[in-house]
């Protein structure tokens, strides 16, 4: 008997984890790296409302004033639209924002975004955590 | 005593959850207005009436807005600290192993150090089953007949048609959806999806299958907001038995399908090329 319910209580368990909501697409592990978080601050040059991503351009200053534009990677439209976002309302080049999210494994001007603040102060997501699409911390398989 | 505490953790969240589902569970409902709002929506035919606008791999209720902005698919903007959600190529904590054969799951745990590259959905290629189902980034919708049942998905804008009652056509072409056919088991609706092409992954990096894949998926909607979903794979080349998954689809009101055309602006492909080629280190071994 108590092992019976030993055994219900993981099938619920199980169930519970499947039960979380499951994300798509391309590899966050390959393109970008989780350890190498960035925050920038710079104005928005051109959005591109593409599927399967959307991508936004920032003009950011470096160090020594000079000026470097960014790219960052984030949901399609669709997703976008479900989070509150609205083309050409939400975020206009010419607004300064901040970014942030993680950094390309190539080291070049480019990251992958997850957190905006618009330049009202009002913070939303323009893509998935990090770690999306590379096959999270453990195989499908058991590794013998 | 490690074990105990960890075991001790699970029994907690085990009871936790049966006492979360027992009180959502039909008939049971903690007051009978609750139950009657949460009544299954039935068709002319008596069958539950699956129509409707779903999410895939989500256990709340409620519409799009209210249910994604915490834990669900990056949240709504409102919650910035939501936790880090699996993608729908992780591997949920106390999943058992797929059960590949060894060589088979040795190709699978390429796939995984590879960090997924070789996803076919990096290309814009359909997600196949059950993967499409069970993904909660985008909307699906039903729409029930009493002869047909037509399934449409966002991702990557797919559809399925499934006649009632019926038989496979014997001149399938192999596909990445597959053909499928159903039929109601009391109030569950059973489908039996064959003809698929080798191109697709099953639920998870590199769960790939052949041709000979065999797949059964039971739908039930237990009330209002939900439709248990389960799903047995079968494929004799690669997995050495059964492979069964099981999952929520929840109903939310208000959503539409959006257009999803992957191919309008895919760079990946090309910059896993470049990676490739500039020898950026992205493996896990």
């Amino acid at each position: 008997m108590a092992r019976r319910i030993i055994e219900a209580c993981l099938l619920v368990v199980v169930l519970w984890y499947l039960a979380t909501p499951l994300l798509a697409h391309h590899s966050f592990g390959a393109e970008y790296d989780a350890n190498q978080p960035i925050t920038l601050t710079g104005v928005l040059t051109k959005i591109e409302w593409t599927n399967p991503h959307s991508h936004f351009y920032l003009d950011v200053k470096d160090g020594k004033g000079n000026v470097v534009n960014w790219k960052f990677e984030g949901y399609g439209p669709g997703v976008l639209y479900r989070l509150g976002w609205k083309k050409d309302v939400t975020m206009k080049p010419g607004d300064t924002v901040t970014v942030f999210g993680w950094r390309a494994r190539d080291g070049g001007n480019w990251a992958h975004s997850r957190e905006i603040t618009l330049s009202a102060g009002q913070k939303m997501f323009f893509g998935p955590p990090s770690g999306t699409g590379d096959g999270g911390n453990a195989p499908a398989v058991e590794v013998r | 005593m490690m074990r105990g505490f960890i075991l001790a953790g699970v029994l907690a969240m085990g009871l936790w959850q049966v006492s979360t589902f027992a009180q959502t569970a039909p008939g049971r409902g903690p007051a009978p207005k609750a139950a009657a709002k949460s009544a299954v929506p039935r068709a002319s035919d008596g069958k539950p009436d699956l129509t409707g606008v779903w999410q895939g791999g989500s256990t709340q209720r409620g519409n799009w807005e209210e249910t994604n902005g915490g834990v669900g698919v990056g949240g709504s903007g409102r919650n910035p600290a939501a936790p880090v959600v699996l993608s729908s190529n992780d591997r949920p904590a106390g999943r058992e192993g797929a059960p590949y054969q060894p060589w088979a799951a040795q190709k699978v745990l390429e796939a995984f150090n590879r960090r997924g590259i070789d996803d076919p959905t990096s290309l814009c290629l359909p997600a196949g089953l059950p993967r499409t189902v069970m993904l909660g980034l985008f909307p699906q919708q039903i729409i029930q007949t009493p002869k047909q049942i037509v399934m449409l998905y966002e991702y990557m804008n797919v559809f399925r048609v499934i006649p009632l009652n019926a038989k496979h056509p014997d001149d399938l072409i192999p596909s990445y959806m597959g053909h499928s056919v159903g039929h109601w088991e009391g109030d569950t609706l059973v489908v039996d999806v064959i003809g698929f092409n080798d191109k697709t992954w099953l639920a998870g990096t590199g769960t790939f299958h052949s041709e000979a894949l065999h797949i059964t998926e039971r739908y039930t909607r237990v009330d209002k907001d939900q439709i248990n979903y389960e799903v047995t794979m079968e494929d004799p080349m690669v997995l050495t038995g059964p492979w069964t998954l099981r999952s929520t689809i929840m109903l939310r009101e208000g959503t539409r399908l959006e257009e999803y055309i992957c191919a309008e602006n895919n760079v990946d492909p090309e910059r896993y090329e470049k990676l490739l080629k500039d020898g950026v280190k992205f493996n896990r071994q």
